[in-house]
């Protein structure tokens, strides 16, 4: 009796622990950091957006330091930088060893 | 033999003792109470194993005080499908991926040359919700819960709201006003020094945007960026952000002639032939959604999807001298050192 006992409860508690983790590997909807946040989808893109249509003068690169604000003057919602100052351009030296440390940018 | 012994073993036992198989009503009760209890222990032994948070690799490995409040400091892959993404970004960057599971998250870190460069999560796209996946921008700040507050006071939404993960930081996700989804990061290992992104890194960042004026006003107010304003053809507007001295990423109009684009960020990995690398993109089941042409700097960039979707940049940068390009004439300029 005892070992049916030990067994009906042994089975009870591997039914619900795997009951619990397979419903989170599938229902899992979350942005995925844990918290139950469900805002993922949003992180998508809608479907058929167009990315092209770059004319030739469409430039979207960093400045290679030499170029001037264009002055333009007018009402901006930003605060420009001075038309005296240089533009900033990248970082042009490069990581003193490969070894460790994120070099995402 | 054997079952003779069994048989005669099973001979000795009484008829009464073989007969109360059928349960008390009361055993029978405390049996289900059993039961039920050790299935209630199971589903709180899994509790913890699914609410543990997944725990992402520290940005910068040993930990710096450095801070680049307004750098891009990482960039996250949104996909349904990591198995393809991964056999795509390998053979084209040749990057290497190491897989973090956690509550039932897939998740895979990317490393080139065993830095890491991106992060690649696992996120199925709900049926009758057509999506595409896209790469998340991830910009430094100090503080996470200051920068929600500025981006909702200027006409910000949040999509995930400021939250720990363990080893990595405090991070949030907006949309800004025009829609483009971005995320800060208040790294707790610190940000990655500035320095020139290596071939196969992630090296600039654009904003492409219905309002830049607008734009970057809010981004100059979460970030403290310089605005600098740049030549730009008739009816477009073309700047460029700042902080600590260096460029962090450019602000451009939606292109006129595209009723179906919208405001996002596109980011760009350096590369040295982008012509090569768009080419070997097709061949690996991406697209091109813009040809290689020559930008600013004097470099080409293109712009191309990889097989699940998600656009993406391709940025040539010389380390040596550099060719800038000036009212569509290439020009040969020194490098600054900074």
């Amino acid at each position: 009796m005892n070992n049916l006992r030990i067994r009906w409860s042994a089975f009870a508690f591997v039914i619900g622990l795997c009951t619990v983790l397979s419903s989170g590997c599938v229902v899992g909807d979350g942005y995925g950091y844990g918290g139950g946040v469900d805002v993922g989808v949003d992180y998508y893109d809608p479907v058929g957006i167009d990315f092209g249509g770059w004319g030739p003068g469409y430039r979207v690169g960093p400045s290679r330091g030499s170029d001037r604000p264009a002055g333009r003057g007018g009402q901006h919602a930003y605060r420009a930088a001075p038309a005296s100052r240089a533009m900033p351009s990248i970082p042009s030296h490069s990581a003193p060893s490969r070894s460790g440390g994120s070099r995402s940018r | 033999m054997h079952l003779q012994r069994i048989s005669n073993l099973i001979d000795t036992i009484a008829p009464d003792k073989i007969e109360p198989r059928r349960m008390h009503p009361d055993r029978l009760r405390q049996f289900i109470w059993q039961g039920l209890l050790a299935a209630m222990l199971g589903i709180a032994g899994a509790a913890p194993v699914m609410a543990a948070p997944l725990q992402l690799p520290p940005l910068v490995d040993p930990a710096s005080q450095e801070h680049h409040v307004g750098k891009v400091i990482f960039v996250e892959l949104v996909t349904p499908d990591i198995a393809a993404a991964k056999q795509f970004y390998a053979g084209l960057f040749g990057w290497t991926f190491h897989d973090i599971q956690a509550g039932g998250t897939e998740y895979a870190e990317a490393s080139l040359d065993g830095r890491p460069v991106a992060g690649l999560i696992h996120k199925a796209v709900p049926a009758g919700k057509p999506r595409q996946p896209a790469w998340l921008t991830f910009i430094a700040v100090g503080d996470v819960d200051a920068a929600k507050k500025a981006a909702l006071q200027h006409g910000a939404k949040v999509l995930f709201e400021p939250h720990n993960v363990p080893v990595r930081g405090r991070e949030a996700v907006f949309a800004d006003p025009q829609g483009a989804v971005f995320a800060v990061l208040a790294s707790t290992s610190g940000d990655p020094p500035d320095v020139l992104a290596a071939p196969g890194e992630w090296i600039w960042s654009s904003l492409i945007t219905s309002d830049p004026d607008t734009d970057a006003a809010f981004y100059q107010t979460l970030f403290g960026y310089e605005v600098f304003d740049l030549p730009a053809d008739e009816g477009a507007q073309h700047l460029m952000l700042a902080s600590d001295n260096y460029a962090r990423a450019s602000v451009n109009s939606l292109p006129a002639n595209k009723p179906n684009a919208h405001s996002h960020w596109l980011n760009f990995v350096r590369v040295t032939d982008a012509d090569m690398m768009a080419t070997k993109a097709v061949a690996l089941g991406g697209r091109v959604l813009v040809a290689p042409q020559v930008d600013r700097h004097g470099g080409k960039v293109a712009v191309v999807a990889d097989p699940l979707g998600a656009p993406f940049g391709l940025l040539e940068w010389s380390d040596t001298d550099n060719k800038e390009v000036s009212n569509g004439r290439p020009l040969i300029v020194k490098e600054v050192s900074k």
